[in-house]
């Protein structure tokens, strides 16, 4: 019989655009929140788990582990970023079934907002574009994602419009939050105001760029009732790759507009899980621009190629729309903690914590979490004994 | 800004600095591809060669950048970004910039032809522009 896990604490430093404290200081204090959330102590866990590629340079899991006094009998690391968020959990349940961990912490967080380059700087590791890319001013990811918006409009008559409106929903949503990093309103207007940056994207088509830290705390359903939180279960978390590089997957994929990995990774995790897509009651996806949130909800089954535009028209993506989507504001209103931060706001919809922002009766919710070219998909639910 | 250039990839330059358009080339599935890597990306073989394309391609996707995202790069804003297919190596893709033609006529599908006006900088650049002229 397999044992199901959940999220059992979660913690996070409030996101900003340059903290006055180091990245190591802002991990240490998001870890301590997830302890304190769940009521557990340092003592506790016995298994990290964080990306393979961030992190191991910035906070690795030895320090987080040697500040804490947590002895590891497991060790972890993931894709980076948006995957890696989506997907730890796929790795502390392999721990936890087979009896490796008991209880397992991950945490993930940039310090983009102050270190020199930014999230531009973070594509210097991809030799061809250093080479080929980089000396056109191809050379930051608005430039990579003006390419798909050009071509998209070209294939499905997509409008500026239809980008201004995933703007203009994310900016509502983060009204509701108050941990939220942009909470100046957008309208229509506000959008066209918005200065260009690479044609047809402009600033409000962009996530915003953070400083921050978030952690949360995995361990066995049955352990996880006695504990202080109500349990959120882990109905299924996979993740799944395409054979492209960082280098060639924005200019040489057959057809550059589509979210790898996010297909098979959302089919996977919707058998594992014994669910439809009709089940989800919001999603938190990754919105790094208007653009990629669009062809996401197309690559994950929410409707066919060149209808995400109207699924957001007609059906709504706000809070209390048809399908509510990143409740605290995204990847382009909350935080760029590429996606760690929608696990928590997931977390906090399931426990029914997430305030103004709560969507009535969430009983399941969706992450996907996207660092290309994989993918990440986690379905979480309430634990209904 | 490509000071430490991998091995593979200085080939490139070396043609293009010679004036010439030259890609990688795959003798077993005679196919070409982009960017230089050990092993061919369509049939994983490792007898890779280098053979030159005629230059004229057309426009997949484009964009008019007016930030400085990078300071390193120092070229005058704003400036158009374009993503071209070649005609004799199908599939493959080129990252370029477009000179000498209209914005009004940006559109996918329009033909272009390399321009080799900047083959002389350090590092060599490629450059395309429209296959017609205002004239014809």
């Amino acid at each position: 019989m397999s044992t199901d896990i959940a999220i059992v604490g979660i913690g996070q430093t409030r996101p900003v655009r340059r903290a006055d404290r180091p990245l190591r200081t802002l991990a240490v204090e998001a870890v301590q929140a997830a302890l304190d959330d769940a009521g557990l102590d340092a003592s506790d866990i016995d298994g990290i788990i964080t990306d393979g590629v961030i992190m191991p340079h910035t906070v690795p899991r030895e320090f987080i582990a040697a500040q804490f006094g947590i002895e590891r009998g497991f060790d972890g690391g993931t894709s980076f970023g948006g995957a890696g968020n989506a997907c730890a959990p796929e790795l502390a349940q392999l721990a936890i079934r087979g009896g490796r961990a008991r209880t397992v912490l991950y945490y993930f967080g940039v310090d983009w907002g102050s270190r020199a380059g930014g999230p531009y700087g973070f594509h210097d590791m991809y030799p061809a574009k250093m080479a080929f890319e980089k000396p056109y001013g191809f050379n930051a990811q608005p430039t990579y994602f003006a390419l798909w918006a050009r071509r998209y409009m070209h294939e499905y008559g997509m409008t500026p419009d239809d980008l201004a409106a995933v703007a203009i929903a994310h900016r509502d949503n983060a009204l509701l939050n108050p941990l939220a990093q942009n909470r100046k309103p957008l309208t229509r207007e506000g959008y066209y105001d918005s200065r260009l940056v690479a044609e047809p994207m402009r600033v409000a088509d962009c996530c915003l760029i953070s400083d921050g830290v978030g952690a949360f705390i995995m361990t066995s359903l049955e352990r996880a009732r006695d504990l202080r939180q109500p349990p959120v279960k882990v109905l299924a978390s996979r993740f799944a790759s395409e054979p492209f590089t960082g280098d060639d997957i924005f200019t040489q994929q057959r057809e550059i507009v589509r979210v790898t990995g996010a297909h098979r990774a959302m089919e996977a995790a919707l058998a594992e899980a014994g669910i439809t897509r009709g089940d989800i009651d919001f999603a938190e996806l990754y919105d790094c621009f208007t653009i990629s949130l669009l062809v996401q909800l197309e690559d994950l089954g929410f409707c066919a190629r060149g209808e995400a535009p109207a699924l957001v028209r007609e059906r709504g993506i706000g809070v209390h729309g048809g399908l509510p989507v990143n409740t605290h504001g995204g990847l382009l209103a909350h935080s760029y903690l590429l996606g760690v931060e929608h696990v928590l706001e997931a977390v906090r919809q399931l426990r029914g914590q997430a305030g103004a922002a709560q969507v009535a009766s969430a009983e399941i919710g969706l992450v996907g979490g996207w660092s290309i070219p994989d993918y990440g998909v986690l379905l979480l639910g309430r634990d209904r004994r | 800004m490509s000071d430490a250039l991998a091995p593979e990839f200085t080939a490139f330059n070396r043609w293009l600095a010679a004036g010439e358009l030259r890609l990688p080339w795959c003798d077993a599935c005679r196919r070409h591809h982009w960017y230089p890597m050990p092993r061919c990306p369509h049939c994983r073989a490792s007898d890779i060669g280098w053979r030159a394309v005629a230059g004229r391609a057309r426009l997949y996707s484009w964009t008019e950048v007016s930030h400085r995202f990078d300071p390193r790069y120092q070229g005058p804003l704003p400036y158009i970004v374009a993503l071209v297919e070649f005609d004799d190596a199908p599939g493959v893709r080129l990252v370029t910039n477009l000179v000498d033609t209209p914005r009004e006529w940006l559109a996918v599908h329009l033909p272009l032809v390399a321009d080799f006006r900047a083959a002389g900088e350090t590092p060599p650049r490629v450059l395309f522009r429209a296959a017609l002229t205002r004239s014809e």
